[in-house]
Parts: C-alpha cells; sequence; structure tokens
C-alpha cells in the first residue's frame, strides 16, 4: 500500500471516528421527547361508589361508581343520594344523603375527615388512626391498634355533632341501606312478597286470559 | 269426479298448517308473556332491592340477562357483591357483546379486591364499546389506582375527547395527582384544543393561579366565547384576583405592578348592562320599589346621567348599582361625582360608600344627598385603602332608618364619577 493511500485511509479512518463520537454525544445530551407527560409520584387512590350509581359531586364534579378519589377531595352528596369511599388498606368512609366533608388521608395510616355537614361513618383498619371534626373540633377519633368505627351527624344549624348514637348510619350512611325492603320480600316469598299461592293464582290468571281468545273463536266460516 | 276428488287431501293439510301456526302462536304468547314478566319483576326488584323477585324473574327467563343483571344488582346493593359476581358472570356469558354488563362485572370485581379481574372485564368493556366515554373513563380510574399512571391517562383523556364532561374532573385528577403544579398537569391532561384551553383556564381561577389562569385564557383566546369570558372573570373574581380580571378586559397593566384607579363610565355615557361583572357598573336584576335608568335631559356631563326612582319600600342596606375600581394597598384616594335629587321623602337617604372587594370592610363613605336640589351639586370623600386591599367596591345605598320597612320616594340623578390619588 503507498504512503499516500494510507494517509488516506488514516484520514478516512478518523473522519469516521469522528462521526461516530459525535452521534454518541447526541445521544448522550438527549432530552426525553417532547410531549411524554411526567409521570408524578406513586400515592395511594381511593376508589368512589356511589347509590344506584348515582353522580355525587367531588370537588366541583359529578363523580359515579369508579371515580378515583385523592386526598383533599370535597365530596357532597344530595338528598336520595348516598355514597362509599373504599380507602383499602386504611378502611372505608360511608356517606350519608345531604353531606358534604373534606376527606384526607395518606399511606402513613392517617385517614381524617372534616364533616361540613350532615353525617358519616368511617371504619378504620388496623395501623390506621381515623378522626371525623367539624368546625367545633374533634368529633372522635379511631384507636390506631385496633382500627374502630365513627359514626358522626353534623346538620346544619346543630349546635355540636351527634358522635356513635347510630344517628349516621339511621340517616343512610353504610351497610343498612336498602336491607330492609330486600329482608321484607324475603320472609313472605313469592313475586311482590305476597306468597307461593298467590304467585301461582297470578301466573295461572294471566295465562288463561291470553289463551281465552283461542279457545272461544266463533268462526262461522269454519277456515282458519 | 278427479273435481270432487281433488280438493280432499288439502283439508287435513291446511288443518295441520293452521293447528301448527296456532301452537307456534301460543308458544309465542307464551315466551314473550315470560319475558315480559320476568322483565317486570326485575325491575320490582331493583326498586325494592328483593332478592326474591329477581329470583323469580331469573327462573321466568333464565336466559334473559336482564334478569340476572337485576339480582345482581340487589347482591350489590346488598353488598352481596360474590353473588353479584356470579350473576354478572352469567350475564355476560348470555349477551357477551354488552359493555355495560362489562363495566358491572368490573365495577363488582374491583370492590372484591380482584383488581386483574376488574381490569379484564374493563378490557372487554372496551373492546366492544371502543369510541365511547365511560369504558375508557372506568378502565382509566382503576389504572389510575393501579398506579399505571401513563396508561391511565391516556384513557382518561380519550374519553374526555369522546365526552367533554369528563374534561374538569380529568383535569382535577391531573391537578391532585401532581400536587398543585400547573406544568404537570397541563402536560398530564395534554390540551387537545382552545375548548380544553379554556377548560384548564377556568380550573386554575377556580384554584387561586390567576396568572397561569389568564395566561392559557389568552392563549385560547380566539375561540373564548362572550359566555366562556364572563365565566371566567367570575372565577378570577370569586378567586380574589381582581387586577387580573380587569386585564381580560383592558389587556395588560402596567409592568412593575402600577395601578391606576379608574371609575368606568364614571359619566354613565355607556349602556348599563345586568351581566357586568368586572368593568363598569352592575345593577342588580331585580330591586323592590327602585327604578334605575339613563336619563339625557339634564347631565351633569356629557349627554347623559343616571337617574334613580325610588316608588316604595326597599332595602337599605343593598346596593342600587355599584363598580369594583382597582386600587393600590396604603394608599389615600378621593371620589368626586355630582349629585342631583327631587322630592326625596325616606328615613334612609342615599349615599355613595366605598368598601374593601375582599372582605367587605367600610373604608369611607359621603355626606348623604340632599332630599332636593335645585342643581346638581359636586359631592367628595376620601378613604385610605387597607394593607392588602387591591380592589374596593364603590356603590349607592341607603342609611338604615330607625324602624323597618324603610320606604323611599322621589328621584336621585348621579353623574362625573372620578377617583383620584392623594399624596
Amino acid at each position: 500500500m503507498s504512503l499516500r493511500r494510507r494517509k488516506g485511509l488514516t484520514a478516512i479512518a478518523a473522519a469516521l471516528l469522528f462521526s461516530v463520537a459525535q452521534i454518541g454525544v447526541h445521544v448522550s445530551f438527549a432530552q426525553p421527547a417532547a410531549g411524554v407527560p411526567p409521570v408524578p409520584p406513586q400515592q395511594f387512590i381511593a376508589r368512589l361508589a356511589t347509590r344506584n350509581n348515582v353522580a355525587i359531586t367531588v370537588n366541583g364534579n359529578r363523580a359515579a361508581t369508579g371515580s378515583s378519589i385523592l386526598t383533599g377531595a370535597t365530596i357532597e352528596t344530595g338528598p336520595d343520594q348516598s355514597a362509599t369511599v373504599n380507602l383499602g388498606p386504611l378502611g372505608v368512609l360511608d356517606i350519608a344523603p345531604n353531606t358534604k366533608l373534606v376527606l384526607t388521608y395518606d399511606e402513613q395510616g392517617n385517614v381524617k375527615v372534616m364533616l361540613l355537614q350532615g353525617c358519616a361513618v368511617l371504619s378504620t383498619k388496623k395501623k390506621t388512626e381515623g378522626e371525623i371534626t367539624t368546625q367545633q373540633g374533634s368529633a372522635g377519633k379511631t384507636d390506631r391498634k385496633k382500627g374502630g368505627i365513627l359514626d358522626v351527624c353534623f346538620p346544619p344549624g346543630a349546635s355540636g355533632p351527634v358522635v356513635n348514637q347510630g344517628a349516621a348510619v339511621a340517616s343512610g350512611a353504610g351497610a343498612g341501606v336498602g336491607a330492609p325492603a330486600g329482608a321484607a320480600a324475603a320472609s313472605a316469598g313469592g313475586i311482590f312478597g305476597i306468597g307461593v299461592p298467590a304467585t301461582i293464582a297470578i301466573l295461572a290468571g294471566g295465562g288463561a286470559a291470553a289463551l281465552t281468545p283461542t279457545f272461544f273463536q266463533t268462526n262461522p266460516s269454519g277456515a282458519i | 269426479m278427479p273435481n270432487k276428488i281433488g280438493p280432499l287431501p288439502q283439508q287435513p293439510l291446511r288443518l295441520g298448517i293452521s293447528v301448527l301456526a296456532i301452537v307456534v302462536c301460543l308458544l309465542l304468547i307464551l315466551v314473550s308473556a315470560r319475558t315480559g314478566f320476568s322483565r317486570l319483576l326485575a325491575k320490582y326488584a331493583m326498586l325494592t332491592h328483593s332478592i326474591p323477585a329477581a329470583n323469580e324473574a331469573i327462573s321466568l327467563a333464565p336466559s334473559d340477562p336482564e334478569a340476572h343483571r337485576a339480582l345482581a344488582s340487589v347482591f350489590s346493593r346488598l353488598r352481596l357483591f360474590d353473588g353479584a359476581k356470579n350473576e354478572l358472570e352469567t350475564a355476560t356469558s348470555l349477551r357477551p357483546n354488552d359493555d355495560y354488563i362489562w363495566l358491572e362485572l368490573g365495577n363488582v370485581k374491583d370492590e372484591l379486591g380482584d383488581t386483574e379481574g376488574a381490569f379484564a372485564a374493563f378490557n372487554e368493556a372496551v373492546r366492544f364499546a371502543p369510541y365511547y366515554a365511560h369504558t375508557r373513563w372506568q378502565r382509566g380510574n382503576l389504572l389510575l389506582r393501579m398506579g399505571r399512571y401513563p396508561e391511565a391517562f391516556a384513557d382518561l383523556r380519550q374519553a374526555a375527547l369522546s365526552n367533554r364532561d369528563f374534561l374538569p374532573n380529568l383535569i382535577d385528577l391531573a391537578w391532585g395527582l401532581s400536587r398543585g403544579d400547573v406544568k404537570t398537569t397541563e402536560q398530564m391532561v395534554q390540551l387537545s384544543d382552545d375548548r380544553a384551553r379554556i377548560a384548564l383556564a377556568l380550573f386554575l381561577a377556580k384554584h387561586g393561579q390567576a396568572r397561569e389562569a389568564v395566561d392559557q385564557f389568552h392563549l385560547a383566546a380566539a375561540s373564548a366565547t362572550e359566555e366562556n369570558k364572563l365565566d371566567f372573570q367570575r372565577q378570577l373574581i370569586d378567586a380574589n384576583a381582581f387586577k387580573e380580571a380587569f386585564e381580560l378586559r383592558t389587556g395588560p397593566t402596567n409592568a412593575g405592578n402600577e395601578t391606576t384607579a379608574v371609575v368606568y363610565d364614571g359619566g354613565f355615557e355607556g349602556p348599563l348592562s345586568f351581566d357586568e361583572v368586572v368593568l363598569g357598573w352592575r345593577v342588580p336584576r331585580e330591586q323592590n320599589g327602585v327604578s334605575i335608568s339613563l336619563d339625557a335631559t339634564r347631565p351633569q356631563s356629557g349627554l347623559k346621567s343616571l337617574q334613580i326612582q325610588f316608588n316604595g319600600n326597599s332595602n337599605p342596606r343593598a346596593s342600587l348599582i355599584s363598580q369594583t375600581v382597582l386600587v393600590k394597598p396604603q394608599q389615600r384616594y378621593r371620589i368626586n361625582f355630582a349629585v342631583r335629587t327631587q322630592d326625596v321623602v325616606t328615613g334612609g337617604l342615599p349615599l355613595i360608600s366605598i368598601s374593601d372587594a375582599v372582605n367587605g370592610q367600610l373604608l369611607g363613605s359621603s355626606a348623604a344627598f340632599p332630599q332636593a336640589t335645585n342643581s346638581w351639586q359636586v359631592l367628595s370623600f376620601e378613604f385610605t385603602t387597607l394593607e392588602k386591599t387591591s380592589a374596593v367596591n364603590l356603590s349607592l345605598q341607603r342609611n338604615s332608618c330607625s324602624s323597618d320597612p324603610c320606604p323611599a320616594f322621589g328621584f336621585v340623578w348621579l353623574d362625573s364619577f372620578s377617583i383620584g390619588e392623594l399624596k
């Protein structure tokens, strides 16, 4: 190989090396692609379930079953609306109709409900401290070691909250909602709770009425 | 002869077909009666949360998914989620293309803590209704709780695109997760158009981020309707962001936080509007015993003045007409205006008052108007703003009477309002 040719190859190799180095530098300085949304830090998120999937108000927006409830949310129910917030390992918050509250929680096992008006039942699990406060201060706390239940009602204009007297459950918060109707129907049996014989009578009567035109048809031509 | 024999074989055939038709009709009647009655029972069961009624509905029409759905609904209401899950699984097997049943199954599984099962059910719902908002919204929320934020927001954004009602919820979730960071919220929401940007501006105004809210609103100003503007101004005023609210009407104010106090249309030359919320006079829509109009007969300056006619009982504390004026904190000002009255008879004479726009504290007021003047009189009074005052409300009110009710009769004319800083 001639000296001239060797120099040429060396120059090409140097140019190639420089190009590769440039690409490397560009790659190392590359920023994340624009438009890719940032990922916020992970946090626990509670879940809302509403009675009959009717939308309630969360932070001023309509929200129904399956909606996510972040800490600090203001939750409001209207008449004939009730809801449950599933706080996963922390517990459950049942909200009665005509209630407004602010729910805050964290992953260290603290749940705080600021009850502005209405009724709520806070059930906390072990290792969680739950507290319901009103404008007048703390209405009660649950024991972090054992967990517990707080049932608080604070109607508008009341002098103070009603605590752990079952008032919140009675006003429509919690598991008791809707149970009596089903139980009553179950005790009677049959449809509409009227009993099995009456049910059979209705079905038989309905069937007979439907078939009557077939039995008593009078076509003088004899053709069908 | 063949003519007589010919029709004979057709007779039993006709009869047979007729009997068969009757039987088929009867069967159809029976099936539809059972289905109809089952549906009726299902509805009743859902209304009364009756398990026996729902069971009866199923026994009448076991292959009707609505009956199983009704029983699942009753179970869910009674928090018997295992039973609800079984019924919804049966319902999905009977009607596998129904996205709503898949959503219900997903929700029940989510209640039971079966996140993966819920996700699979929501996936099916999205598969059968990929362009609808409700399926994407449910799956997005589940993904959010699973900590899969990028996928969650992809679904939530898609839902908000399909149904704009979800947009405020989407912004609210992004705001909460970003812990109130405007930039991150904007990036997570990925504003697709001006309408979305206006929604973000409204949200930020509501959450006290007035400067960022105005920036966003300006970016979408070309698409903003007059209603959007009024909404936005109301939000800013509610958040006590008076300066930003004024900017929306007047353009950016002077740099360096210098605010020059101005009474807008102090001579009442422009039209009066009920809807004016920021820049200009506010006139309440309903006022008992008071009529307000522009009068061109004897103005003190310009072409018009404001005429107020008192004709009976009215609330003396009510603001009859008012205007918000931007001011500097801890600054002394003088208000000048012209007044003319005719036959004013009342125990509570009218006057002009100035109060802090945020806390309503009274900062100053004029002397009570005379009961009758032959010509215009110029009145003035001074006031000093508080440490945190950024805007004041200038309003026409009445002194309280010694007894209630407090009627007033007669005419008052106002003109030539101005405000000036005092050194």
